[in-house]
């Protein structure tokens, strides 16, 4: 991913930013004005909020022990009780799949947090000074992207062994390259803005400069890229989880309940519908919600 | 434009070189005497002796990196700890089997994805537009294991159409090769091709709206005219990149496919690798899948120049 459009993107404020200047409109009201002509984007965006207060609320929500197994209910067909049915080992599956929720989002997010904590100041140090150091930093990410990420991420939990926190690691790591190319690229054409060489003139300091001039300038477009990059994350650690190599059973992981599922897609199919489904409906949500917040961030387009 | 190759092979092997630092890293960041990495945990003494050997484990390590990529450009990648067969037969032995799944998905993908792209473009805003829009989102949102599940679920346990898993090679029965590829190369190529069909709606739309296109239209042509000879042949040069682009996904996409419709291919060699902690071959895989990501990309950009001879690119890395 480089650079998104460096020169008018960034010379159009970012409306996040400190700069933005102001319209005859109000800048909330047309963030709602834009929502408005987008119903499919705040429905993504309700769905997103809703399987958060699902993770979140996963030991209220949940009718049963998701890992409490009942020998008397092996592989039974969804009932008033067992509404998404029970798995081999005769658990629960619709409250597995809630506490699942809890796992991916956990996952999803902080392997996004991980990747955005190292790449961003990365990126940023090298869109700031550039010369040597972002030649020697470009390089380095030259070489981080030759690994297709998803044999990154196996050859890095082959190392560090699989677990959850380790898949997510490994997860975070394989995404740093993107942000460190999106951050630089925004602070290349961010840097040369009148009002960051005005800043500049008047005696502001490296840190000041790029703490209070170009993070809150960039910040809009970060985000945009944290709401596309979570849906991602979030199907790698189910990847993961599915292959074997990241949350280890009887833990309630979307990916491990489609990997136990695989077996008995003649007499149980639907072990396999929900979590599937789970993962389909929340991916799908962000996408569209990151589609809705480009449009409402976008400074271009009226 | 020559000088831009040039500068453009030299990156990538700076590229290469780098990643193959990683690797020798990775490797060596397993904890534990590395000789007994490499070797299995069932060698003896005599063996891991071999091992040292080979790689001067005893030299500093510089010198082993050397010694390492050294043997490894000659290709020597060292031995399987499971089969004791070299890395590198091993390896050449199962690529075709991917490769041949990657080529159908690649089939399928474009197949679909470029027609309906264009199709889109032209009657932008159309309900047409707004379906092929929906359901590439789709196509990227689906978790491409489940979509495995859900096609085993339906065309071969409920209606017995397709054999769920295995592999037959094309030279002993091609009909039956087709079968078994068929669910694996859709499944491959569903994100792909929606991937492609945004892209090429994009380009398209950017393409038909350029001055000489309304020139053409503005001279009388039909509007088939228009787009099958003018917009078409422009607005798919940036489609090549994003397929060079999309071969990481393509790479990852066939590991988990391969899992699910039991391919005995590259995908599935390295799963089984990690999970028998065969080290070497690990490192192996993922060096080759590196390198070949890097000439690839290298191959689409040099494709890229040539068909596109505006693209002068001064300064810009």
């Amino acid at each position: 991913m480089s650079a998104p459009a460096a020169g008018p993107a960034a010379s159009a404020v970012w409306p996040l930013g400190r700069h933005a200047g102001a319209t005859g409109e109000g800048r909330l009201a047309r963030a709602w004005r834009r929502l408005r002509r987008r119903p499919a984007s705040v429905a993504g965006a309700v769905i997103v909020l809703a399987f958060v207060v699902v993770a979140l609320g996963a030991p209220w929500i949940a009718p049963a022990d998701p890992v409490h197994a009942d020998w008397k209910l092996i592989r039974k067909a969804p009932t008033w009780a067992h509404p998404f049915g029970t798995d081999d080992l005769g658990r629960d599956n619709f409250s597995r799949v809630v506490w699942g929720s809890r796992i991916s989002m956990q996952a999803g997010v902080l392997a996004v947090l991980l990747a955005m904590a190292i790449g961003v100041p990365i990126g940023l140090v090298a869109g700031f000074y550039r010369g040597t150091l972002d030649q020697l930093v470009m390089r380095l990410t030259d070489a981080w992207l030759a690994f297709p990420f998803l044999i990154l991420a196996i050859g890095l939990v082959t190392i560090l062994g699989p677990s959850l926190t380790n898949a997510t690691i490994a997860i975070g790591v394989g995404a740093t390259p993107t942000w460190v190319r999106l951050t630089r690229g925004l602070v290349l054409a961010t840097r040369e803005e009148d009002y960051v060489q005005g800043a500049r003139a008047l005696g502001a300091g490296d840190l000041r400069l790029m703490a209070r001039h170009l993070i809150p300038n960039i910040a809009s477009a970060l985000l945009v890229q944290a709401t596309v990059s979570i849906p991602t994350a979030i199907i790698a650690e189910a990847v993961l989880s599915f292959l074997g190599l990241g949350v280890q059973p009887p833990a309630p992981s979307w990916g491990t309940m489609l990997n136990a599922a695989q077996q008995f897609l003649d007499s149980a199919p639907w072990m396999a519908w929900w979590p599937g489904a789970a993962i389909f409906v929340l991916t799908l949500s962000f996408n569209l919600a990151g589609d809705g917040l480009r449009d409402v961030l976008d400074p271009k387009d009226y | 434009m020559f000088e831009f190759l040039v500068r453009r092979a030299v990156i990538s092997v700076i590229t290469l070189f780098v990643a193959s630092l990683v690797v020798f890293t990775g490797v060596r960041m397993i904890p534990g005497d590395p000789a007994r990495v490499l070797a299995g945990s069932d060698a003896d003494d005599a063996g891991l002796e071999a091992i040292r050997e080979k790689y001067g484990l005893k030299d500093p390590v510089p010198v082993q990196y050397a010694r390492w990529v050294g043997l490894a450009i000659r290709g020597d990648l060292g031995e399987s700890i499971r089969t004791r067969q070299s890395v590198a037969f091993t390896v050449a032995r199962k690529l075709p089997i991917t490769i041949e799944l990657a080529c159908f998905a690649i089939l399928i993908a474009v197949g679909i994805a470029i027609p309906a792209g264009v199709f889109a473009a032209v009657r932008r805003n159309s309900a047409w537009d707004v379906v092929t829009s929906a359901i590439s989102l789709c196509g990227v949102s689906i978790p491409n294991f489940w979509l495995g599940i859900m096609l085993i679920m339906f065309f071969s346990v409920r209606l017995g159409w397709l054999p769920a898993s295995g592999f037959v090679p094309w030279w002993e029965d091609p009909v039956a090769n087709v079968q078994r590829m068929l669910m694996p190369s859709v499944v491959l190529g569903t994100a792909l091709a929606a991937v492609l069909m945004r892209q090429t709606r994009n380009a398209m739309i950017e393409v038909l709206s350029a001055d000489y296109i309304r020139t053409a239209r503005a001279k009388g042509l039909a509007d088939r005219a228009v787009v099958f000879r003018h917009a078409i042949r422009n607005g798919l040069i940036p489609v090549v990149t994003i397929l060079g682009l999309q071969m990481g996904a393509l790479i990852g996409g066939a590991v988990v496919t391969e899992q699910i419709f039991v391919v005995p291919g590259f995908g599935r060699l390295i799963v089984e690798a990690v999970f028998t902690r065969d080290y070497p071959l690990v490192q192996g895989v993922v060096l080759i899948t590196a390198s070949a990501y890097v000439v690839v990309n290298l191959l689409v950009d040099i494709s890229y120049t040539v068909l596109n001879p505006r693209i002068t690119r001064p300064g810009a890395a």
